[in-house]
Parts: structure tokens; C-alpha cells; sequence
């Protein structure tokens, strides 16, 4: 081990007690020895405040702006009579489609348009709903009695409503825990042919 | 004679550097909310739903599109209508078909893991997007993400 200038330890050592010694023999006996007081110590700040202003110049360059916007992820089987693979002799069951016949007894959340395609009218199932807060604790209590089984919901609206009220609706039904929501066609189900207005008034199904 | 002063003057840059330092972190933490999908148009006003969650992380295989208040598509600079919207989805079904071919290990399915990312616009009826969907679906695209907004924007 070496200390500055290559001089070899025992070296310094030795150096050390005679510089002691001379400021010994220097010094009146009378005197105590007081170190005086300890030099100030400067860290050198201006490199480190260089590089922060470096990475904070980054930042701001490539800082956006939050934005407010979020998405809803949907889950809509592709049509099985469109899939490629059936021509061609390689159909193969999908889930999806398998979970899809089940959806006949998923609830059914209706939405009516008024003649400007606002919305008129919400029901869940045959009952009328005031407002989408109602819907999203009815379908949180239904979420909490299933349990760990997933709750789907089926949207059946009026193809002129505005897509804005459709949105609230599914993020609604989204954010009470719903696992699946599918949008359908309004002539779609059978059991609600009888509560949905004609073609002429709510809009011809696809 | 009055004497000249030769101590250095150096002035204290630890505030400084704290408060630098605290805008960095300010940044650095900010970095990686809200950030914007991709597909925006100036022509789409996004619906506000205020009870949307905040979404997850989108998964690489993606296809923006927007639709506009007339129920047009739009991709790429490109607008589309009626048979051509429904060509269009047909050719980019293809286009990943025959990717998802060229690619090893098992096949997925029939139904595509493409996830499309639909900004459509909040004037715009709920047929079109329903319709639109369905054009998509019949193509074999099974993963769709609404985009929304949680508040309005300025």
C-alpha cells in the first residue's frame, strides 16, 4: 500500500512522528497544542447542478401533458360465419364462442333514445332505472351475491343514441365489475322483441 | 489606500440544486401517467365517462382506428365508408393472418389477438359503432378498447 506521490507507507509514518516531533520542540512548553480550525471543506456542487439542469431540461422537452383518456376493453367473439378457417377444414371450437350460448340468460341492460339520441329511458332486465349511478350499484350488488362467478351483461340500445350515453353505460357496467359486455342487436333477443320499439322507431337492427 | 477584497465569492448552490432536484423527480414520476393512445384525430371528439377505470396496459398487436360524428372510418389519413369500411377491415384481417402464419409455435385460434382501439366520436350514433364492430368481429377480431375520457378536457 502507497500513499500520494508513490511514497510507501512506512515512509509517511515515519515522516509523520518527526514533523510531530519538530512542531514539539518548536512550540513553548508553557502552550498547550490547539489545533486551529479545520479548513472548510467546498463540494464541488457545479457538476452535479450541471447534469440535474441536463436532466431536467429532458424532461421538460419530453414531458406531455396528462391526459384524461382511458379505455374499455371489450371481449366480442368474432362471428362464426365469418371465420376463415371453416372453408379451408380447420374450424376449431373456440371458447368465446362456446361461453356466447350462454349468454342467453346474462342480464340485460336496455337503453331507449329520445328523438335527439339522448337517453330516455335505462332499464336492467324489465326494471326502469333512474339514472346510471342506480345501475352501477345495482350490478356491484349482483357482482358481490355471484361472488367469484363472472357477471355479463348484454347492451341492447337503440342504434340512434349517441355514442356518449352508450359509453357511460358500458364503462358503468365495466367499473361495477361486469366480467363480459356485448353489444346486441336491438331485434336479437327474442324475449325482449316484445319491449323494443319497431325498426321505424328505434333504429333498424343490423 | 483602500484594499481590494481577495477572497472568492462563491454562492451557495445547495438550494438550488435541491429544488432542481425536486423538479426532476417531479417530472420523472409524471412520465409514465396518462399517456396517450395512439390514432388521435382532430376530427374525433372522445365521449366523457366519468365512471371509466383506468386502463391497462395495451398489449402490442394493435390497430387504431377513429370514428367520426358521420360514422366514417378514418386510418391513416384514409376515410372510409360503407363497403370500402368493410373491405378495409377485411384487408387488415388478411394483412395478420398471414403474419400470424409466418410466425412459429402454436397456432391462436381463429379469432385474431389484434386489439383494435376504437376512438369513436361522442356525437356519433351507437349504430355505426355497434355496425362497426360487427364489420370488425365478422373479420375475425375478437379484442376491441373504447377510448374515453374521464373528464372533459380544455
Amino acid at each position: 500500500m502507497s500513499f500520494g506521490m508513490g511514497m510507501p507507507a512506512s515512509t509517511a509514518a515515519t515522516l509523520g512522528t518527526m514533523a510531530d516531533s519538530a512542531a514539539a520542540a518548536v512550540a513553548p512548553r508553557s502552550r498547550r497544542y490547539r489545533p486551529g480550525p479545520p479548513d472548510e471543506v467546498f463540494f464541488p456542487v457545479t457538476p452535479m447542478l450541471d447534469m440535474a439542469f441536463q436532466l431536467l431540461a429532458f424532461f421538460i422537452l419530453t414531458f406531455k401533458a396528462p391526459s384524461a383518456e382511458t379505455h374499455i376493453d371489450l371481449h366480442l367473439p368474432a362471428t362464426p360465419a365469418a371465420l376463415p378457417s371453416g372453408p379451408r377444414g380447420r374450424a376449431r371450437p373456440s371458447p368465446s364462442r362456446a361461453i356466447d350460448a350462454d349468454l342467453e340468460n346474462d342480464l340485460l341492460v336496455r337503453a331507449e333514445a329520445d328523438d335527439l339520441g339522448d337517453l330516455k329511458a335505462l332499464r336492467l332486465g324489465g326494471a326502469i332505472l333512474p339514472d346510471l349511478p342506480a345501475l352501477g350499484s345495482r350490478l356491484r350488488r349482483y357482482t358481490q351475491l355471484l361472488g367469484n362467478r363472472p357477471l355479463r351483461v348484454r347492451l341492447v340500445a337503440d342504434d340512434r343514441l349517441r355514442y356518449e350515453p352508450a359509453a357511460r353505460i358500458i364503462a358503468t357496467c365495466s367499473a361495477a365489475g361486469v366480467s363480459s359486455v356485448r353489444l346486441a342487436q336491438p331485434g336479437a333477443i327474442p324475449a325482449l322483441r316484445g319491449l323494443l320499439p319497431g325498426p321505424g322507431a328505434g333504429g333498424g337492427a343490423r | 489606500m483602500a484594499t481590494r477584497s481577495t477572497s472568492m465569492i462563491s454562492p451557495n448552490l445547495t438550494p438550488l440544486l435541491d429544488v432542481v432536484l425536486q423538479l426532476i423527480t417531479f417530472f420523472m414520476m409524471l412520465v409514465h401517467f396518462g399517456s396517450r393512445l395512439e390514432g388521435a384525430d382532430r376530427a374525433v371528439r372522445l365521449p366523457v365517462a366519468p365512471a371509466a377505470l383506468p386502463g391497462s396496459d395495451l398489449t402490442f398487436d394493435r390497430l387504431p382506428v377513429s370514428l367520426d360524428q358521420r360514422g366514417e372510418l378514418r386510418h391513416g389519413g384514409r376515410v372510409l365508408s360503407g363497403a370500402a369500411a368493410s373491405a378495409w377491415w377485411a384487408e387488415q384481417a388478411k394483412i395478420r393472418r398471414a403474419g400470424l402464419e409466418l410466425l412459429p409455435g402454436p397456432s391462436l385460434g381463429d379469432e385474431l389477438p389484434t386489439v383494435v382501439i376504437l376512438r369513436a366520436d361522442r356525437d356519433a350514433s351507437y349504430g355505426t359503432v355497434r355496425r362497426t364492430l360487427a364489420d370488425a368481429q365478422e373479420q375475425g377480431f375478437a379484442q376491441f378498447s373504447l377510448v374515453v375520457l374521464r373528464r372533459e378536457q380544455p
